[in-house]
């Protein structure tokens, strides 16, 4: 194995690069595909698309119980990232919260993807985005 | 294209269950099965296929040969089914096509699960094993989420969402082979400790071993195992994501409407003519949000429609008699053979103190989640009396 499978996705991960079908117009993010999930489409034709920073909590749970590894409460949301350009449709993600009152969490949030480490593998960090409620706007 | 019909179930009591071995637990379900049969089956002569449903968590089932050395099959094909929480059901599922088929005059279905061998316990599996594409989403966030929100969209309450773990404790605590032997009050719900927010505790099913067998045969024999027997009316299998971008997905489960959908449309039935249902509760709000995905009430009246008691014994549409995941537990491969068991002993009028009222119809349903908690798959069987 030449390296860890997570770092398949670095780049987009780092600078959230998606794709867009430019068949039915659905983002993928982070895989590269050649096949839309949503159309069917196969082949499909995707285009590189640049996601913008700040989306929106679609929803969200609190996680107190965890694995020991894991200090509690870890936050986690279903996220729409919008287009970068506000073009086309957003791209549905999970995202871990950071940096937030829980009080502040609800539908409709906007949060902003900020990167940092999202786990240790034990030997490595795992950099990727978390989301938390943009500073200045509490 | 013949029909299949159930003939004969072997349940065992769910539980911690220490004491008993992985293959303990499979010739167990499988001696109450042969018991269970009205006019007998020879083990030796009459089964001509097996299914076997388990996802192997305990990593000591793995491919058919583990029947083999449980029950001394060795000659007999038999396929393992693995497809997540709803691998009991489309175990079933398979097996049915093979009898419909006309291939397979007797199939004997069999689903194990030994959840307490584990060294690492499901939230952990979910959360280390897969962390990068699932993002640290554990069981009860992937279920939580639904319910935020559900709360959300619909204003349904945390006390409707308790509800259903209420009833479903009732109801198990009636039956012998729960797991949970005990009831609560939303109170208790309310109060046990948080899991992942907005799901408590008491939310949540137990971790618990079992297994569970049951007989489908064809036309042509039948009536060799029984003169009543129960007819398979329909089945639906199908996957879904909320990363197809449809916001139902993000409280509901498009692979459970697609898969009863599929079932509807293959037997004829409709929402309206189900009696009694075992559905997926590993979460109360599973359930909840199932009865909106088979059609049993309206968009959004789950909560309304639990917290008036229509799902309760003696309600319109009795669900979970048994006490469900909730009450019963869950034990992967066993669970939606077990529902299957449980269905056919409500239509034939053997289910002791959960018996609903003469039952003529019944749909069992699972929602598994796969691939790191990124999509969900459903699946539904349809029982009726022929």
């Amino acid at each position: 194995m030449s390296g860890p499978r997570y770092h398949r996705t670095r780049r987009q991960d780092k600078r959230l690069v998606a794709f867009e079908c430019q068949d039915c117009g659905w983002v993928s993010f982070p895989e590269a595909k050649q096949i839309c999930k949503r159309c069917g489409n196969a082949p499909a034709s995707f285009e590189e698309v640049k996601l913008a920073e700040r989306g929106e909590i679609q929803t969200f749970v609190v996680q107190e119980y965890l694995p020991e590894e894991f200090e509690g409460p870890q936050p986690l949301a279903i996220v729409d990232l919008p287009q970068a350009d506000g073009g086309g449709e957003p791209a549905r993600v999970y995202g871990l919260l950071t940096e937030s009152n829980l009080e502040e969490l609800s539908v409709g949030t906007k949060v902003d993807a900020r990167f940092r480490e999202l786990f240790t593998d034990g030997e490595r960090p795992i950099n990727s985005f978390k989301f938390s409620v943009p500073r200045g706007e509490k | 294209m013949t029909d299949a019909y159930v003939v004969g179930s072997g349940m065992i009591d769910f539980g911690e269950l220490y004491d008993k071995s992985f293959d303990n637990m499979l010739e167990e379900a499988y001696l109450n099965l042969l018991d269970d049969v009205d006019k007998g089956v020879d083990p030796k002569s009459d089964i001509d296929a097996i299914w076997y449903g388990t996802i192997d968590f305990a990593n000591e089932g793995m491919s058919g040969a583990a029947v083999g050395h449980a029950l001394g099959q060795f000659g007999t094909s038999t396929t393992q089914i693995v497809n997540a929480c709803a691998t009991g059901s489309d175990t079933f599922r398979n097996a049915v096509m093979a009898v419909q088929s006309g291939n397979v005059d007797v199939a004997l279905i069999i689903g194990a699960e030994k959840m307490t061998d584990a060294t690492e316990g499901l939230i952990a599996n979910a959360a280390l094993q897969r962390l990068w594409r699932g993002r640290g989403v554990t069981m009860p966030a992937y279920f939580g989420l639904r319910a935020t929100r559900h709360m959300d969209e619909y204003g349904t309450t945390r006390e409707q969402i308790a509800e259903v773990s209420v009833k479903n404790h009732k109801n198990g605590s009636k039956y012998p082979h729960a797991h949970q032997q005990f009831q609560c009050s939303v109170d208790d719900v309310k109060n046990s400790p948080t899991v992942s927010y907005p799901l408590n505790l008491y939310d949540c099913c137990p971790i618990t071993d079992g297994a569970c067998a049951v007989l489908v045969t064809s036309d042509d024999v039948t009536n060799e195992f029984t003169d009543d027997p129960i007819r398979v009316a329909g089945s639906g299998l199908a996957t879904g994501s909320f990363q197809e971008l449809d916001d139902q997905a993000l409280s509901h489960f498009p692979a459970s409407r697609r898969a009863v959908s599929q079932a509807y449309e293959q037997s004829g039935l409709n929402p309206k003519d189900i009696d009694v249902a075992e559905v997926h509760d590993c979460f109360s709000i599973t359930e909840l949000v199932t009865y909106e995905d088979l059609g049993f009430c309206e968009e959004g009246e789950g909560g309304r429609f639990v917290e008036e008691g229509h799902t309760r014994l003696g309600g319109e549409i009795p669900v979970n008699p048994s006490g469900g995941l909730l009450s019963k537990g869950h034990p992967i491969g066993a669970t939606g053979v077990a529902q299957i068991a449980e269905i056919y002993e409500q239509l034939r009028g053997e289910a002791g103190a959960v018996q609903v009222d003469s039952p003529e119809t019944g749909l069992q349903h699972n929602v598994g989640i796969g691939r790191n908690a990124t999509g969900s798959v459903g699946c539904v069987n349809l029982l009726e009396r022929p």
